[in-house]
């Protein structure tokens, strides 16, 4: 009735544990016996990313929200507009003078609401601060970030990149955060020829805005954009902004104006009458690392092949050797495991591919050819979260 | 100060939404206090789900049916004030873990709570760092859970517990002042939830337990209606939606575990002294209170053995599943 001995063998989920690196070459590289397709430890294809989902409006006290899951990272994101009265903003009588008329003349002619206008004014999103993303991860979404504590070296740079982003894409429409007021004229005829600047706007202003003076801004909208990563198993960028487009599209302004006899701006709580953001374009963002079958490459010194090492490495991937492999939507095992991290954040107008924002660090490997694939992935990828995002 | 770890807003702050609608309450239609559909010894009803957070040793995610108004509020939204709102929280366990070599010796598990509320959990916008209501929060989960963890079994560990609140319940309704009878009775709500979650992401972390501890909440009201008749009796409770209720006189929330008909901690709040529950009641406002907490437990605890039994169904199939090589 002996048993036999039992066999020193682990099983996989320990190897990977003891293991990672050998682990997942294995997995990359199965011996050429095996007939075995290259294939990651989580089972997807390198260029495959985690299946995605997204859901809208759940959460009751903002006024946009989004959940969204990329595999098993979570994140929430919840937006809530606040007001802030231009009398606040300590500059804002300085900086004004000219430009309410500016304003007020694309006011009249952006009717139509073509995509390409230009808003002299954008910068007031940035000037004011008026879009205010934080990002948390000290939800006990993975064990290493300790709750209470102040957010991570991480969790600011995302926040900051989240930032970095909203500014760069211009996505939000600084109009769409403008609460407007109509001053009524009061008889005299000299404020109505005070600050302005062109001479084009008196036959324009005469015509369209008669017996009414200038329109002048009381607030702006803030927008404070709080994303909770829920759930972390690597790549929380993607999701994070997966997450704070949706809750973006999903949000609504309710009609705000200024309220003369309480010198405060009310709004109507109306659901008919409050109007979505109308953002501009949809940037998609795809990440990517790239791991590395020499499991010291991480420590020694960057060193860039020369042509010769080059021309070997190309031969030696036209064999079918290779030895290093781009993986889409890495997850916390995979990042764990590499260097090289690739960012890329596209959007596609008129069915072209337009680049929003490349970010690549921590090594050489990737280089222009390759880069040219990964956008070539990042534009499939948009459309299966535009899909993803129209449907929620 | 400013915060330079986070981005900040505007430097000289934002205001809150005000709606026009609440300046003039007077003129035109004047809205409604959500009404309370359900029996008063009927509870709403719970979604509890382990094991959602996979980097975490437990986890539990939670969800209150949301009231009718609220449901009707969403299915076809006319107003952009919502009428009451649903609890929503995840609770993720991350241990048993060694403490720290600074750590002093400890031959019992130590158990750290951290309940944080989401900026945008409230009606009014909260705060990144913890205040003190959350961190009380904390220490009355912590309590509450101390006596369910068999903590010998674990010298020299640490356990700690998150808890993320989504969506927190109302305090009172939006549209009333507050009053006299007026005290935070969402956050006993949000305890009874976080406990009740708490006690499903232990479970689901494997931790060993007396038994599966559950919150309750009862309270003592008197609604509209009473106080324009007169003195009529004030109601007992179960499971109460602040904003569903013109005044609550007290309330209580128990953690409570069945199988031992044990209470591991209890907070009182409101005045339960001059609330004598009709004729036929004889018991006093405070035991009556107890009690309805207690039931109340009971029923929170048949959602969560069905989650606890999910999780571990999973547990037994992961298992199973990698015995497989054998």
């Amino acid at each position: 009735m002996a048993a036999p001995p039992p066999a020193l063998t682990l099983p996989p989920s320990q190897f990977a544990r003891l293991q990672p690196h050998a682990y997942l070459l294995a997995h990359l590289s199965p011996p050429a016996s095996s007939n075995q397709p290259s294939i990651r430890a989580n089972g997807r294809a390198s260029s495959q990313f985690r299946p995605t989902s997204a859901n809208t409006g759940s959460l009751t006290h903002t006024n946009g929200s989004a959940v969204v899951r990329v595999g098993d990272t979570t994140a929430v994101c919840g937006v809530r507009a606040e007001l802030l009265p231009t009398s606040d903003i300590a500059s804002w009588s300085v900086s004004r003078s000219g430009a309410a008329n500016n304003a007020q003349q694309r006011q009249t002619s952006s009717n139509s609401n073509s995509n390409d206008e230009i808003d002299p004014e954008e910068s007031q999103i940035q000037d004011f601060n008026l879009l205010v993303p934080n990002l948390s991860l000290s939800t006990g979404c993975a064990p290493g970030f300790v709750p209470g504590a102040p957010p991570s070296a991480l969790a600011q740079s995302l926040s900051h990149q989240i930032l970095a982003l909203l500014h760069s894409t211009r996505l939000v429409r600084a109009d769409d955060l403008r609460v407007w007021y109509q001053v009524p004229r009061l008889g005299e005829t000299d404020t109505k020829g005070q600050g302005q600047g062109e001479g084009g706007m008196d036959v324009d202003d005469d015509t369209t805005t008669h017996g009414q003076g200038k329109r002048e801004i009381k607030a702006f909208w803030a927008l404070y954009i709080d994303i909770m990563i829920v759930s972390l198993a690597g790549n929380p960028f993607d999701a994070a902004w997966a997450a704070v487009l949706a809750a973006l599209r999903d949000t609504k302004l309710p009609r705000a104006w200024w309220d003369v006899d309480n010198e405060m701006v009310v709004c109507s709580d109306a659901v008919a009458e409050a109007r979505r953001l109308a953002l501009r374009g949809l940037p998609v963002a795809s990440s990517f690392c790239v791991f590395e079958a020499d499991a010291a490459a991480g420590w020694r010194a960057v060193i860039v092949p020369d042509a010769e090492e080059e021309r070997e490495i190309e031969e030696s991937a036209r064999k079918g050797m290779l030895r290093r492999w781009v993986l889409a939507d890495p997850d916390g095992y995979e990042e764990g495991l590499s260097q090289e991290r690739v960012c890329v954040v596209v959007d596609k107008v008129d069915g072209k591919t337009v680049i929003v924002k490349l970010e690549k660090n921590g090594g050489w490997a990737v280089d222009g050819r390759e880069l040219k694939q990964l956008v070539e992935i990042a534009a499939d990828r948009w459309e299966a979260v535009k899909e993803i995002l129209e449907q929620c | 100060m400013t915060d330079r770890r986070r981005i900040n807003g505007p430097p000289s702050g934002t205001r809150p939404v005000v709606f026009a609608s609440s300046l003039k309450s007077a003129s035109g239609a004047v809205a409604e206090r959500p009404r309370r559909h359900r029996q008063p010894n009927e509870l709403r009803k719970i979604f509890l789900k382990t094991g959602l957070i996979p980097s975490a040793s437990g986890s539990a995610y939670l969800e209150y049916e949301p009231s009718a108004s609220l449901a009707a509020a969403r299915s076809s939204p006319q107003s952009l004030i919502p009428p009451s709102s649903a609890l929503k929280l995840a609770c993720t366990v991350h241990g048993p873990k060694p403490l720290p070599r600074s750590a002093t010796f400890s031959p019992n598990l130590v158990l750290t709570t951290h309940v944080k509320y989401a900026p945008f959990a409230a009606r009014q916008r909260k705060g990144h760092i913890r205040d003190a209501s959350e961190r009380d929060l904390g220490v009355h989960l912590e309590t509450a859970l101390r006596g369910v963890i068999v903590a010998e079994r674990w010298p020299k560990s640490g356990l700690d517990i998150t808890i993320t609140i989504l969506e927190a319940e109302d305090d009172r309704w939006w549209g009333d002042a507050p009053d006299s009878h007026d005290a935070p009775w969402g956050m006993m709500n949000v305890l009874a939830g976080c406990i009740t979650a708490a006690s499903a992401a232990i479970a689901d972390a494997r931790i060993d337990c007396l038994d599966l501890v559950a919150g309750g909440v009862a309270a003592i009201v008197r609604d509209e209606e009473a106080t324009e008749e007169g003195a009529t009796t004030p109601e007992l409770m179960l499971d109460t939606d602040p904003a569903e209720h013109k005044s609550i006189l007290s309330a209580c929330v128990v953690a409570y575990m069945p199988a031992r008909d044990e209470i591991t901690e209890i907070w009182l709040k409101g005045d339960h002294s001059k609330a004598a529950l009709g004729v036929e009641d004889s018991s006093l406002g405070h035991e009556a209170l107890i009690e309805g907490a207690v039931n109340a437990a009971r029923g929170a605890h048949t959602v969560l053995v069905e989650a606890v039994r999910e999780s571990a169904e999973r547990y037994a199939g992961l298992v199973t599943g990698d015995s497989g090589r054998n």
